[in-house]
């Protein structure tokens, strides 16, 4: 007995005293050093380790420290356990634009319009529809417009040929038309198991940012959802968007069934387009079979559309969180992370698109455009895209519009009339609270 | 000597102490915690905002709650009945004397030692519109397809039928255990009598085995009404809300959409409706004794 109770004084209880202490302790560096988290995706860590060797090698008055958002269910849950815990990085590079109103306004992020430097290196890198867009409610601007991925319609070209179509459908008539003409039943079971598009059917609010959204910013031109805590949505736009998709599901045009689950069911020839990213490209390239071409097009429009079509370009952004103890050193680390140079190697390692102005047209990065015509497009379509409004309850919104989608589009339950007054109504009633 | 009298007062309170630290942190400060809470607005982020009973309002007025919770009832109403039948069908043939016994209790038991989220990608392509297998064997002899997981009146009860093939091998080890513990010679003596195998059956087996009986109704309720995996994967909660458990739609308020106050309040109720369901149970299945 007395044995045990020596250990315990002398041995455990110390041991235990000093793990308590300093294990909760935050991650130790020097002052001088600042801790980067970039996104986990493998070209980005690549990216990542390339401009952190960059600086670190040719700058020597402080020091970069790089590692991936350590790993959890997803970066957004990491992120807020580590604001919560206050073990944030100083700099987070993968935040999706429509979070960061919510961690902005609680405080928790450095807003960048008070750093030297900022106003002159904005304007060289984004226009003024591009500042707008992530300004806070607040005046403020709490992050660094990065990358895009602009949702396009991507296409099956040899079925493209085989319908004897003129042109890739651009329209809600002449895509209803082309998926009247592609549906087929090919085993001849007497079910259609072959659609000319299809979008997940699942009523998780972000998979609206590849249907609903990017076809109402097209149909719009770029219209806002909500305005001044209202939904500014019920309107035509919304409505024909509902209506297109709705007719594409009545009639099985779309499938119902989650076929996502499957094998690619683009390149396996199962679905003639989907809506989708520039990350595509790598995918198709590396798995497509022998002769499968294929290429972009923007979103569908009304019929009656004319101008430029918008799109949802899924926007990352660069953030500085408050517990940086020197936030102007960060954001020289970020303007040179995001140089002319910089973006050209982003590009080069990752294939996704630097949100700079005029990035299709600027001379610096005519050559990768030329190697990769592909991404030339997405540059193009870089012009005309929206991220998300600023609103911290974004999410919900999207709920909202979500639910009332299933209920209309995929299931017919409702009319896109009745679905899109709503999801506005209950939008409006969330503000309320 | 004062110094160890000191110690060996102390000692007892050092041995205990591991488990009380471990009972406030882990159990009593979250309780509390979490009463509070339901009386605030709370995104993690920003400070908590007192609510009063805004919550509680709330959610008796959220109908996808209660249509969760309904949804809930419905997948146990189907689940636990379908997991008792088949459980005590397959412990009784295993309890004869068969061939490959043993071979057979460990594969009726492998699905419950993998992973749900493994067992639910699987049956998701069986329950495949199109190419899924169940789908293809009822085309085969000349049946319609049935929309298992996209039609709305039918997506609960496969998940259901898919939870009662992840956990029937746990129960069907425990009424083995049950069956086992029959004493042989009351078969002995009811067959001298003349009773039939459906008599034996019903007075003596399942009267023998009503421990085991309830104590499977009230782990498979228990289990049933932590529903989750399942319709995350396989439906996310759809389609129409369909599958939406209880238990899932309180992660969306919480981990979703920050909305802790309300996600607790939610939670606190649900706790107290397990707790009101077993209670029940308990007092209908003793009174049947």
């Amino acid at each position: 007995m007395i044995i045990i109770s020596k250990i315990l004084f002398k041995v455990f209880i110390p041991v235990l005293l000093i793990i308590t202490t300093f294990g909760c302790t935050k991650n130790s560096k020097s002052e001088t050093d600042l801790l980067y988290w970039s996104s986990n995706l493998p070209e980005e860590i690549l990216f990542a380790k390339y401009i952190t060797t960059e600086w670190n090698e040719n700058k020597k008055t402080y020091h970069i420290k790089f590692q991936p958002v350590p790993e959890g269910q997803s970066s957004e849950e990491v992120i807020l356990a580590a604001v919560v815990g206050k073990t944030t990085p100083d700099i987070y590079s993968n935040m999706w634009q429509g979070d960061v109103e919510v961690y902005g306004l609680a405080g928790v992020l450095i807003p960048f319009d008070t750093l030297e430097g900022f106003w002159d290196f904005i304007n060289e890198r984004c226009d003024s529809t591009t500042i707008a867009e992530v300004t806070s409610s607040d005046g403020h601007i709490y992050q660094i417009p990065w990358k895009i991925n602009p949702i396009m319609m991507i296409y099956n070209q040899n079925i493209i040929k085989e319908l004897n179509l003129k042109e890739v459908p651009r329209t809600y008539s002449e895509f209803t038309s082309a998926a009247k003409q592609f549906q087929k039943d090919s085993d001849g079971d007497g079910y259609v198991d072959r659609w000319f598009g299809y979008s997940e059917v699942l009523v998780t609010w972000w998979q609206r940012f590849f249907d609903f959204y990017p076809l109402y910013l097209a149909a719009s031109g770029g219209a806002p959802l909500i305005e001044n805590n209202k939904a500014v949505f019920n309107n035509e736009y919304a409505v024909g968007v509902f209506k297109f998709l709705k007719n594409l599901y009545d009639n099985n045009y779309f499938s119902r069934e989650r076929l996502s689950t499957k094998q690619d069911i683009f390149l396996s020839g199962v679905v003639a387009t989907r809506f989708t990213g520039p990350w595509e490209i790598a995918h198709s390239e590396k798995f497509k079979p022998a002769g499968f071409e294929y290429g972009f097009q923007n979103m569908p429009v009304p019929d009656n559309y004319t101008g430029p079509v918008y799109t949802y370009c899924d926007p990352k952004n660069i953030v500085v969180f408050n517990t940086c103890i020197n936030p102007q050193l960060a954001f020289n680390f970020i303007k040179f992370a995001l140089s002319k140079k910089n973006d050209l190697k982003f590009l080069e390692l990752t294939n996704q698109l630097p949100r700079r102005k005029g990035i299709d047209e600027n001379p610096f990065y005519k050559e990768y455009f030329e190697n990769n015509l592909k991404m030339k497009i997405f540059a193009e379509q870089a012009k005309y895209v929206k991220g998300t409004d600023i609103n911290p309850k974004l999410k919900e919104v999207f709920d909202l519009i979500s639910q009332e989608y299933e209920a209309c589009v995929i299931y017919g339950v409702k009319t896109p009339e009745d679905a899109v007054r709503d999801a506005a109504e209950a939008v409006d009633l969330l503000f309320l609270d | 000597m004062k110094n160890r009298r000191v110690k060996n007062k102390l000692l007892p309170y050092i041995f205990v102490s591991p488990y009380i630290l471990h009972f406030l942190l882990f159990v009593a400060f979250p309780v509390l915690f979490s009463i509070i809470l339901t009386f605030h607005k709370w995104n993690i982020i920003s400070p908590m905002e007192f609510t009063g009973l805004n919550n509680y309002v709330r959610l008796f007025k959220d109908t996808i709650f209660l249509k969760s919770i309904s949804n809930t009832l419905i997948f146990l109403v189907i689940h636990i009945p379908l997991q008792i039948i088949v459980a005590l069908f397959i412990a009784e043939i295993l309890n004869q004397n068969i061939k490959f016994k043993g071979f057979y209790r460990s594969a009726f038991f492998l699905p419950v030692i993998v992973s749900g989220v493994v067992v639910t990608m699987l049956w998701q392509q069986l329950y495949g519109f199109d190419s899924g297998l169940l789908n293809r064997l009822l085309t085969s002899v000349g049946l319609p397809k049935i929309g298992w997981l996209i039609d709305p009146a039918m997506a609960m009860p496969s998940i259901a039928i898919m939870a009662t093939w992840k956990n029937v091998g746990l129960y069907i080890i425990l009424f083995l255990v049950g069956l086992q513990t029959v004493p042989r010679h009351y078969y002995e003596a009811a067959e001298l009598e003349g009773a039939n195998h459906w008599q034996k059956f019903f007075k003596i087996t399942l009267p023998m085995i009503n421990p085991t009986i309830f104590m499977v109704v009230i782990l498979s309720t228990i289990g049933g009404f932590s529903l989750f995996i399942e319709p995350y994967i396989m439906t996310g909660g759809g389609p129409l809300n369909s599958t939406i458990s209880a238990v899932l739609y309180i992660y969306k308020q919480g981990f979703f959409y920050y909305h802790m106050g309300y996600a607790t309040t939610l939670g606190l109720f649900f706790a107290m409706l397990i707790l009101l369901v077993v209670v029940t149970q308990k007092k209908f299945l003793e009174k049947g004794e």
